[in-house]
């Protein structure tokens, strides 16, 4: 067996490219089969869930790699409480894991590609620099995920070098990777199934689009577009499996860009429909905004680093020839190491020494790299829907519902949470604190407009903007491992709950809006109880004491991870008093989240049916629908399970590169210190009970209000109707943005519109009319000048002709007298001409 | 006036007056006689030119073979037994006056040309010498072999004193004319050959 | 007029010569405009005899008039041919019906 790395790299590129080929075959092979085939569908899911077997193996290599070392540590408690000398242990334990994973790496000689399996410096040098943070507290914890990222990474292929830059394709592989790889080839696997029985009604040779109105009054037809989707499917499931391998920022753009095309070819899946195809263009073009920011931070990163890699790339004689993004910044210890002044970043190289460039330290200006973060992260606002560019999100609920899960889950909007947490290491606090009020400002803002929404996607689709703010926020906190954490509980719930929207609007016939729902529970049983399920976790409720009886609170998923923010957030409002609003804002969105995720169940399944047509027409759905829900629901409610204890969250944290306590910049403007973990689990259980109140709070007011209809929501809606209009314009962004951007770029193309007609117009017109009336004297030039002469000299030449050929009278008798006369005269000439 | 004198003139009146009598006779077959006649006179010109193998030629080929050619054409064009195709007299006087004058021009510049002086200094010092040297030299009856030997490239009559021909052959010059000579004949006989008589044309008659 | 010189052959040779031009000029007859050519031909001839015994020009002219000579007999083959096509193709051998070159 070859090393660790090496399996674990065959393992998730087979995952990787297997969608790829499911692609490949379906877009060239099987469009070719007739449009009634459910072929592709079947290549579709065999694809995706090979994938997901190969992912899962990976994961289980790795299980078996660390000795199952997520499974060892003991509860979270004993941990805060916990002697050193244990922590001693456990470390040293993990100084062995990471030199037996290094060692085969390192010693494969025949090996293709570069390989290094890194491993950070031993924890006590990390203690050393929080010793001022972790003092006070006086215990081990920085020790605790002091963890030696195990990382196996190296190249697939190298593209190009430009200069000392090199372009290739990399692989990066730490336990974040193997977690985005089985999380997204799970979900996606359960949506294929989900969407073969979505996206029946496409298998006919005429499919009649009821949203799009001819001019002649009659619905369009079209042939079904089945094979299609699924091949956009596999493009968008291999795209994001590309992104998440890759092993450079280059590759990590490429693929980004790639999942930016497939989800707009998804959400115009509809393209007759004019807001299907506005929405696609709307979504594609936000993200370009948020790309050019990407593309900066991309320049700035290879004009000042020289490196686009994640990770140190070894030569053939293991000596490490270009250092990698992450050491260069971080270096071993985590720490940015600045100049004197603080003006300046230095660079380190992988055993933590100072980079020099002949005299000189290399460095790169702070303020740069401050700028080259916020570029980066510029990209994921664009990509998960941020706070300026979170518009686009609601309209791409035009696409059909199983992508609209894969987009809010697994794939389009994870993409940037997951960049933002694998760049994490070049952050600075300062585009930290950005990224943390970006996120709480999200949030806040989705979830007072999902208040309100009545469609029944676009509830969803504003919670997942929230959730994705709650994310951010987590990162921007300083909750690496919390933010990512929520990501992956919130992909599992969140599929669940767009799969289930998804079922119910099959069930009701593609009605989407809640108003016209209710009492559905009685019609859709499984759909009910499996969205129950979803909502519960995004809502966060937990039952208050189940800890003491069972050694952990009972509760499912997304309690957990959103407790773990909320804990860390307030941790920092706690060292940060000024940026108090970071815990506010989150708790109160725990509440609003919880209220307007039971006000979705509420209409939709309780009370009584609003529209009596579709209540009788309402239906449960084939198996080939329920099914993925069971599962997923499952998955939804356990996969958190242990909280920040549990497996997940420790195999997460595994990769934390950077500790959590780095604080700015002397220099900086802002000062911002960081919370600990230690920090952080010394108020969890404050912010818990905090979180759980709200959350409490908010699905009381739900039933209330949408249950037992104590107060007439539509009542209050009027008497507040300032607001509450204002909140279902979505705070008028949309017509903000038209203000700011569209609107003055209709003015400029007017004025150039004007421009071009007055000035430019005017001056070729000018042009032209001159052209022409040169053109006009030249032509009279041309035709009596020229012409008159050139007839001239023939008319003469004809009538000479005409007029000699009287002489040509063809007898022979003449030409000799001619002769004899032309040589007389010819004589007579000479002699008079010429005489002697 | 001496004998040679005496033929000249009698040759040279007959010459003349046969080519005068072939050009007022309106009968081809005595134009033809005429023609003859005056043919003969050339050749015994010749003969008193001192060029007999020449004067036998012109006998030979012209009097011989080309009126005899001619007769056979008169023969075979004759349309009656004797073919007489009239000129105008106005024609004929044009064609007199016209001819009188080229004559006056012709005789005009004959005569005026001092030929012993003009055209020795024109040729030069040296070919004045072998003038010199050329009429002094008996070559009457002789003329046979230096033109047959001419004609295969050998100048024994222009032998320099190093013993080198001062003029060229005329080998090349005969193969050349002997060649053309039979293609003439060849394309005569293809153009002259018997073909089937055309209907006459009304317009070309008409 | 006593001696009988170049210039007296020059002259009988003009006098051929204009006798054959007037004869090509004036005869209606196709083959008396041949017998004109034979006789312009032979005023040539005797030139350059005359010119071969009276200077330098030698056995030179001799051949010359042997290749001009030759040269009329090829001709009147020739001519005699076309005479005979003229006739076949008007029946007549009178050059004046012949106007096919007229411009």
């Amino acid at each position: 067996m070859g090393s660790t790395g090496e399996t674990l790299r065959n393992l998730l590129t087979l995952a990787w490219l297997l969608p790829l080929i499911g692609f490949l075959v379906e877009i060239y092979a099987l469009c070719w089969t007739h449009r009634l085939s459910k072929a592709p569908a079947y290549l579709a899911v065999g694809c995706i869930a090979a994938g997901f077997v190969c992912s899962f193996t990976a994961l289980m290599t790795w299980g078996v790699q660390t000795d199952w070392v997520v499974f060892q540590s003991t509860h979270h408690d004993e941990h805060h409480e916990g002697d050193h000398h244990g922590e001693q242990h456990h470390a040293d334990e993990h100084d062995a894991e990471t030199a037996h994973v290094a060692e085969p790496a390192k010693t494969d000689e025949h090996h293709k590609h570069a390989e290094k399996a890194v491993a950070s410096a031993p924890a006590d040098a990390l203690a050393a620099t929080h010793a001022d943070h972790a003092a006070e507290h006086g215990d081990g914890h920085s020790e605790e995920h002091a963890a030696k990222p195990t990382v196996f990474a190296g190249t697939f292929y190298n593209l190009g070098s430009f200069g000392p830059l090199k372009i290739s394709l990399d692989w990066y592989i730490d336990s974040l990777t193997l977690v985005m790889f089985t999380m997204v080839t799970f979900i996606a696997t359960c949506i294929h199934i989900f969407a073969m029985g979505y996206m029946q009604d496409e298998l006919t040779e005429d499919y009649v689009d009821h949203e799009v109105h001819l001019a002649n009054h009659e619905h369009f037809h079209r042939p079904g577009r089945f094979y299609r989707f699924f091949s956009f499917l596999s493009l968008f499931c291999f795209s994001m499996l590309g992104l998440v391998l890759a092993g450079n920022i280059f590759q990590v753009f490429i693929f980004w860009e790639l999942v930016g095309v497939c989800s707009y070819l998804l959400i115009g899946f509809y393209v007759e429909r004019k807001s299907a195809s506005t929405a696609a263009n709307k979504a594609f073009i936000m993200n370009r905004v948020g790309d050019f920011g990407f593309l900066i931070g991309l320049m700035i990163i290879w004009t000042s680093l020289g490196t686009f890699q994640f990770f140190d790339s070894v030569d053939a004689e293991g000596h490490t020839s270009q250092v990698g993004l992450f050491h260069l910044i971080r270096g071993t210890t985590g720490e940015m190491q600045l100049s004197a002044d603080g003006q300046q970043v230095l660079l380190q190289n992988e055993v933590g020494e100072l980079l020099t460039a002949g005299e000189n330290l290399r460095s790169i200006p702070y303020w740069l790299l401050v700028t080259a973060g916020l570029g980066i992260f510029a990209g994921c606002i664009g990509k998960s829907a941020q706070f300026p560019l979170q518009t686009w999100l609601p309209d791409a609920m035009e696409g059909p519902t199983p992508v609209s899960a894969l987009v809010h889950s697994a794939t389009m909007v994870a993409a940037g949470v997951y960049l933002a947490g694998r760049f994490y290491p070049v952050f600075t606090p300062e585009v930290l604190l950005v990224i943390a009020y970006i996120g709480c400002i999200t949030l806040f803002l989705a979830a007072t407009i999902a208040v309100v929404a009545t469609d029944i996607k676009k509830v969803l689709a504003y919670s997942t903007i929230s959730q994705l703010g709650y994310m951010m926020l987590g990162i921007g906190v300083g909750g690496w491992g919390a933010g990512l954490f929520h990501l992956v509980t919130h992909a599992f719930f969140k599929s669940l709950l767009f799969l289930c929207s998804g079922s119910v609007i099959a069930g009701c016939h593609h009605e989407q809006d809640m108003r016209k729902m209710g009492g559905l529970w009685k019609k859709m049983p499984i759909t009910a109880a499996t969205m129950l399920v979803g909502v519960i976790a995004i809502a966060g409720l937990a039952i208050p004491g189940s800890q003491a009886v069972l050694g952990e609170t009972f509760a499912f998923s997304g309690f957990h991870s959103k407790d773990a923010i909320v804990a860390t957030a307030l941790a920092y409002t706690k060292l940060n008093a000024v940026h108090g609003l970071l815990f506010l804002a989150p708790l109160v969105t725990a509440g609003i989240t919880a209220f307007y995720m039971f006000r979705l169940w509420f209409m939709t399944f309780a009370g009584a049916p609003q529209d009596e047509h579709v209540y009788d027409h309402a239906h449960e759905n084939p198996a080939v629908m329920t099914g993925p829900l069971l599962v997923l629901s499952l998955l939804a409610a356990t996969c958190a399970i242990g909280g920040e204890s549990g497996p997940l969250y420790k195999l997460l944290a595994l990769s934390e590169a950077v500790p959590a306590g780095a604080s700015t910049a002397p220099s900086s403007p802002v000062t911002i210190v960081l919370p600990t973990h230690g920090q952080v689990h010394a108020v969890h259980a404050t912010a818990g009970k905090f979180a759980l109140l709200a959350a409490g709070l908010g699905t009381l007011v739900a039933y209330l209000l949408y249950c037992r209809k104590a107060l007439n929501p539509a009542e209050i809606g009027r008497q507040f109707s300032g607001v509450y209009g204002f909140l279902v314009d979505k705070w008028r962004f949309d017509e903000l943005y038209d203000f700011l951007f569209v609107k003055p770029a209709h003015s400029v193309g007017r004025w150039c519109q004007g421009f071009d007609k007055v000035v430019l117009d005017g001056v070729l017109h000018g042009a032209s009319s001159l052209v022409m009336l040169v053109s006009t004297w030249d032509r009279w030039f041309d035709e009596r000048m020229i012409d008159g002469l050139v007839n001239l000299v023939g008319q003469v030449t004809g009538q000479a002709g005409r007029s000699l050929r009287v002489v040509q009278t063809g007898h022979l008798r003449q030409y000799v007298m001619w002769i004899a006369v032309g040589v007389v005269v010819l004589f007579a000439a000479l002699f008079t001409a010429l005489p002697k | 006036m001496t004998l040679e004198a005496l033929l000249f003139y009698l040759f040279a009146a007959i010459a003349c007056g046969s080519a005068l009598a072939v050009v007022l006779t309106d009968n081809v077959v005595r134009m033809a006689f005429w023609l003859v006649m005056s043919l003969g006179a050339v050749a015994s010109l010749f003969f008193l030119l001192e060029a007999d193998f020449l004067g036998a030629t012109q006998l030979l080929i012209y009097v011989g073979g080309t009126v005899v050619l001619l007769v056979f054409g008169v023969m075979l064009t004759a349309t009656g037994p004797y073919v007489q195709i009239k000129t105008t007299p106005a024609e004929m006087f044009l064609g007199a006056g016209v001819g009188g004058l080229l004559l006056l021009v012709l005789a005009s510049t004959v005569m005026g040309i001092n030929w012993e002086n003009d055209v020795a200094h024109a040729l030069g010092a040296e070919s004045e010498a072998a003038l010199a040297a050329d009429t002094t030299v008996d070559q009457s009856g002789t003329t046979g072999r230096p033109l047959g030997l001419a004609f295969v490239g050998v100048r024994p009559d222009a032998v320099g004193p190093d013993g080198a021909a001062t003029r060229p052959g005329y080998l090349l010059p005969f193969e050349i004319v002997s060649v053309h000579l039979l293609v003439v004949l060849i394309g005569a006989a293809y153009l002259a050959r018997a073909k089937r008589r055309v209907e006459p044309a009304t317009d070309l008659l008409s | 007029m006593d001696t009988v010189g170049l210039n007296s052959y020059l002259l009988v040779a003009a006098m051929l010569f204009v006798c054959g031009v007037v004869c090509m000029a004036v005869k209606r007859n196709g083959i008396g405009i041949l017998m004109g050519v034979e006789l312009v031909l032979n005023g040539a001839n005797l030139n350059l005899v005359a010119f071969a015994r009276y200077t330098v020009l030698g056995l030179d002219g001799q051949v010359m008039a042997l290749f001009v000579i030759v040269l009329a007999a090829a001709e009147a083959a020739i001519a005699l041919a076309i005479a005979l096509n003229f006739y076949n193709n008007h029946l007549t051998i009178d050059v004046d019906r012949g106007s096919e070159l007229q411009g």
